[in-house]
């Protein structure tokens, strides 16, 4: 459990992400299946669920998947305004609520900078009003990280949201310890490079030495990387099977590797 | 800024799996059943029309792929792929579109100037058209490994649009461009997205499609020479 800087309140640090995942239209069938996913995420633990209006249906097929689960008092539900009507913040805000069943999101956050200087400017004045828990920007595949770390510098944020994993790094040279050094919590999106980590390394043995840094498994190693960060509250893994939601909530317990430690993991998958 | 959109991959574009995808072709034909029968009587009837050939076929043969687009874009398209791929939408309609203009034009369409072909040249036009039409359904099945995946003409896009190309040609080449557009610009469409789904045997067909639809942009057969 990591605590977030601007209230306190802790967040188990394995979320879900559902980019990809939960976009299954009307299926009923795989709407049943990723049900299941979701509640081995809350049976193990997880109560952080990142989606956006950009993922197609994800937003209702999860509303559909809580109601089924009755699991709404376990979420601390994650969402995105993406859109470019600076004036449709709430509107936008409200649509996702509904398709959530929720009265409130505990965070909303402004996808990949979209129209911010509007969306943010809303967003504050909803937490203001109570309408939102907790505000944030949100970046993904390493883009605009100047501008991203320019309105983390001046803006009032309790949440950032960018990728970074083993082999994606860039984030720890500026916005990592610009996220420590500001109380920002930050969310990594893109864990495992959206399934490409797996592909390339996961034919590859483990290391001798991964036990010492708590990992049975290649997703243990690769979130427990990620986890070990000191700026990191949350990674939000992405799956539709649900032994891939326990081996990633498996990243929750054990020992954490240390900085040192760290680096040789990342040495590690860089030489294979 | 130009930087930054290079640095997206086609597959950050899609929302979905390929394992969504393809269960569409599962959904539609269980929810459908047993209206495929119609699709079936669609591809013998515009065969059969091929080779009969006169102006009255071709007019039933151009309504028939009419109703093809009508049914693949409002039902596959906008009911069924658009709610995981909104760009879907957007083309269900323009096969909407599609379905109405070649219905005015193969009323309004003066067929009984056409210049009639040789049996052997219709005979094999019709058998060709249906073999062709006949067996592209089976790529989804080979491609998913689940017979329930068949991909008929005039319920899904990709066969659609396949099978329509070669009906293009009753039309001169000067009006021909008008309604190859459309399959065109989905192939290519199709190709990118199966491409990047990792679905490729099943980008056989939108690839079939593009190379179809080049060709029917330059060859020009006589029975296709209509007066004006």
């Amino acid at each position: 459990m990591n605590p977030i800087p601007s209230s306190g309140e802790r967040l188990p640090a394995v979320g879900m992400g559902t980019w990809r995942t939960f976009n299954v239209g009307g299926d009923q069938y795989l709407t049943d299946q990723r049900t299941e996913v979701l509640k081995t995420f809350f049976d193990l633990g997880g109560t952080l669920v990142d989606c956006s209006p950009m993922y197609g249906s994800a937003a209702e097929v999860m509303g559909e998947a809580l109601d089924t689960l009755n699991a709404r008092e376990k979420l601390f539900s994650a969402s995105k305004i993406w859109t470019g009507d600076g004036d449709a913040t709430r509107q936008q805000d409200r649509e996702s609520r509904t398709k959530w069943g929720i009265e409130r999101f505990d965070l909303q956050q402004v996808h990949n900078l979209v129209a911010w200087q509007q969306h943010l400017a809303t967003l504050q004045q909803m937490k203001a009003d109570g309408d939102v828990r907790y505000i944030g920007i949100t970046t993904s595949h390493g883009r605009r990280h100047g501008d991203f770390a320019r309105i983390m510098e001046t803006e009032p944020l309790d949440f950032v949201q960018l990728t970074y994993n083993v082999l994606d790094r860039e984030a720890e040279d500026r916005l990592l310890p610009l996220a420590r050094e500001r109380g920002i919590a930050v969310i990594v999106n893109r864990p495992f490079q959206g399934g490409r980590l797996f592909r390339r390394f996961q034919s590859n043995a483990l290391p001798s030495w991964a036990d010492e840094v708590g990992c049975r498994n290649w997703a243990e190693f690769f979130l427990k990387y990620i986890l070990s960060h000191p700026a990191v509250t949350c990674a939000i893994p992405a799956t539709t099977s649900v032994e891939h939601m326990k081996e990633n909530m498996g990243a929750l317990y054990g020992a954490l590797p240390d900085e040192q430690q760290r680096r040789r993991m990342a040495a590690y998958v860089a030489g294979l | 800024m130009v930087t930054n959109w290079l640095s997206y991959s086609l597959s950050d574009f899609l929302m979905f799996g390929p394992e969504v995808f393809l269960r569409l072709f599962v959904r539609i034909n269980q929810d459908i059943w047993p209206w495929q029968s119609v699709a079936v009587a669609m591809v013998i009837a515009i065969g059969a029309l091929l080779v009969r050939g006169d102006a009255m076929a071709r007019r039933g043969v151009l309504l028939l792929v009419a109703a093809a687009w009508l049914w693949s874009g409002a039902g596959f398209l906008v009911h069924y792929y658009g709610p995981i791929n909104l760009p879907a939408i957007w083309f269900g309609w323009a096969f909407v579109l599609q379905g109405a203009l070649l219905t005015v034009a193969a009323l309004l369409w003066p067929w009984n100037a056409a210049k009639t072909r040789p049996a052997c040249s219709r005979w094999s036009t019709g058998v060709g058209w249906i073999m062709l039409v006949g067996v592209s359904p089976l790529v989804a099945v080979a491609q998913t490994g689940n017979s329930l995946a068949l991909s008929m003409f005039a319920i899904t896009p990709d066969v659609t649009a396949l099978g329509a190309v070669p009906c293009m040609l009753l039309f001169p080449r000067r009006v021909r461009w008008l309604f190859l557009s459309l399959p065109l610009i989905w192939s290519l469409f199709s190709v990118a997205t199966l491409w990047t789904l990792g679905t490729w045997v099943l980008a056989v067909i939108p690839g079939a499609t593009l190379v179809l639809a080049a060709l029917a942009c330059f060859i020009n057969p006589r029975w296709a020479q209509n007066p004006d």
